[in-house]
């Protein structure tokens, strides 16, 4: 089955190199670029080599950390031209929230932080003892509460690890919207079937980031192989850091971690 | 005694027996036709929906994609502070503006009070939940006011977009001006 997409990738690598080739004889003006983004450096050491239905030796995890993000919403926007969200539906959005010294919590997300925060919230009647942004997305839960709800198989978690939807196969009966303890699922108007973040698995799988990882410019989102050693997010999840998950109650074992995470965030 | 009664007839059971004979036929007919083929082969899910899914056109190329066509842009961007920030976050995704190796469209170029809206999404001082150690952050008007220009001013007019320190370095350097203190 992947072998066909293998076979085009090594294709569509052999006529990028060629492509570069004549672009360095007749002058870096005729290099081309086509839209497949294979010729893009690869990003993810070793995905390119990979075969088969499903990635091996790695497991990837995603971490956002809340003390870098600046709430640009760069993310949302990289998200909505990769997947052509509709609008009012967001894949991933970044939340503001602001703690007052009386404990109060305010949390708002204008149109999903996609247009940025302009503004400052003037509702807020006691003085602000901690605010701070927090961009949410599907967190890849080892055991999905989405995929077991889900009477047809269209939701499903493959076996490096990515809950998916089966576009073909869903019958929009919302169920496991409403079972994403994550609120992170909605049935997108176009398609008619349930949405949600896929870290970019079509990208991943072509040795790229996802796009929202690509488009931060203070990498206050992170993605990476956990099994590398060497890798940013293998260090982070073994420092001595405050890195946390959201509502780890659920026993949903979310793969997407949180590093700065405040227990009033939900 | 009893007499053992028994029939001679056996339509009755013959009959049961169609009818789940016609039932398991049709039962297992209809759901091969509904039950797509490669479904199970993995796991309770259709198997090629992977394959659908890693087949998704990839928009949002990487500013390595963007700047291998535009080296003039690329010396500047590359140079300064802004380096880590998305050519497609301002100009739009690669995938409208190349297709198959061919220029199809023109990404746009913000303008005027588009660039300013912009800027301000990452630097502005008045919404406090950015962490400093992550930006620079300013207030708008003061820092025109500060810097003595006019207020109506935008921030492409001092700042090139790409290198924001990058005119001003080169007329600090060509003027002599010292910066003063902030
Ligand atoms: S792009 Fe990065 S800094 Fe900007 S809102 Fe998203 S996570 Fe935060
Ligand atoms: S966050 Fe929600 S949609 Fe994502 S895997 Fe977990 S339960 Fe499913």
């Amino acid at each position: 089955m992947m072998d066909a997409i293998q076979s085009e990738i090594s294709r569509d690598r052999r006529a990028f190199i060629k492509k570069v080739l004549g672009g360095t004889i007749a002058g870096s003006l005729l290099l081309v670029i086509p839209a497949g983004a294979m010729d893009v450096p690869e990003q993810i050491p070793g995905m390119r080599e990979q075969e088969g239905p499903f990635i091996k030796g790695k497991k990837f995890v995603f971490i956002v950390d809340i003390t870098r993000c600046i709430g640009c919403g760069s993310c949302c926007v990289a998200d909505k031209n990769e997947y052509q969200v509709p609008d009012g539906n967001y894949r991933t959005w970044v939340e503001r929230y602001v703690i007052d010294d009386h404990d109060n919590v305010y949390v708002d997300s204008p149109n999903g932080g996609l247009d940025g925060y302009q503004k400052p919230r003037t509702d807020i009647p006691h003085p602000v003892r901690d605010t701070f942004f927090v961009p949410k997305l599907c967190n890849m839960c080892e055991k999905p509460s989405c995929v077991q709800v889900c009477p047809v198989g269209a939701t499903y978690q493959t076996k490096d690890g990515f809950v998916l939807i089966d576009q073909k196969r869903c019958v929009a009966c919302s169920y496991c919207v409403q079972a994403c303890p994550y609120s992170v699922r909605f049935i997108n108007p176009k398609t008619k079937t349930a949405d949600k973040c896929t870290w970019c698995y079509h990208r991943v799988r072509k040795g790229l980031l996802p796009a929202c990882v690509n488009v931060c410019p203070v990498q206050a989102r992170k993605f990476g192989d956990v099994n590398d050693r060497n890798s940013e997010v293998y260090k982070i999840l073994h420092q001595p850091h405050v890195v946390s998950v959201l509502k780890p109650g659920m026993g949903n074992k979310p793969s997407l971690h949180y590093v700065g995470l405040r227990r009033e965030v939900v | 005694m009893q007499p053992e009664y028994k029939s001679k007839y056996n339509t009755h059971v013959i009959r049961i027996v169609l009818v789940l004979a016609v039932v398991a036929v049709v039962g297992v007919t209809v759901r091969s036709m509904v039950i797509p083929e490669s479904f199970g082969k993995y796991g309770h899910y259709r198997a090629d929906a992977i394959k659908d899914e890693v087949n998704r056109p990839i928009r949002n190329g990487t500013n390595a994609a963007c700047l291998s066509c535009h080296p003039y842009i690329r010396e500047m961007h590359l140079e300064g502070i802004h380096r880590t920030v998305s050519c497609e976050f301002c100009h739009g995704p690669v995938a409208d503006h190349v297709k198959d190796g061919k220029v199809v469209a023109k990404l746009p170029k913000k303008q005027g009070e588009e660039i300013k809206t912009l800027c301000l999404r990452c630097h502005n001082k008045i919404i406090r939940a950015r962490p400093k150690e992550a930006i620079k952050m300013i207030s708008m008007p003061e820092h025109l006011e500060q810097k003595h220009v006019r207020t109506d001013h935008n921030c492409n007019q001092c700042h090139n977009v790409h290198s924001p320190m990058m005119w001003v370095l080169e007329a600090r350097a060509i003027v002599g001006v010292e910066e003063e203190s902030k």
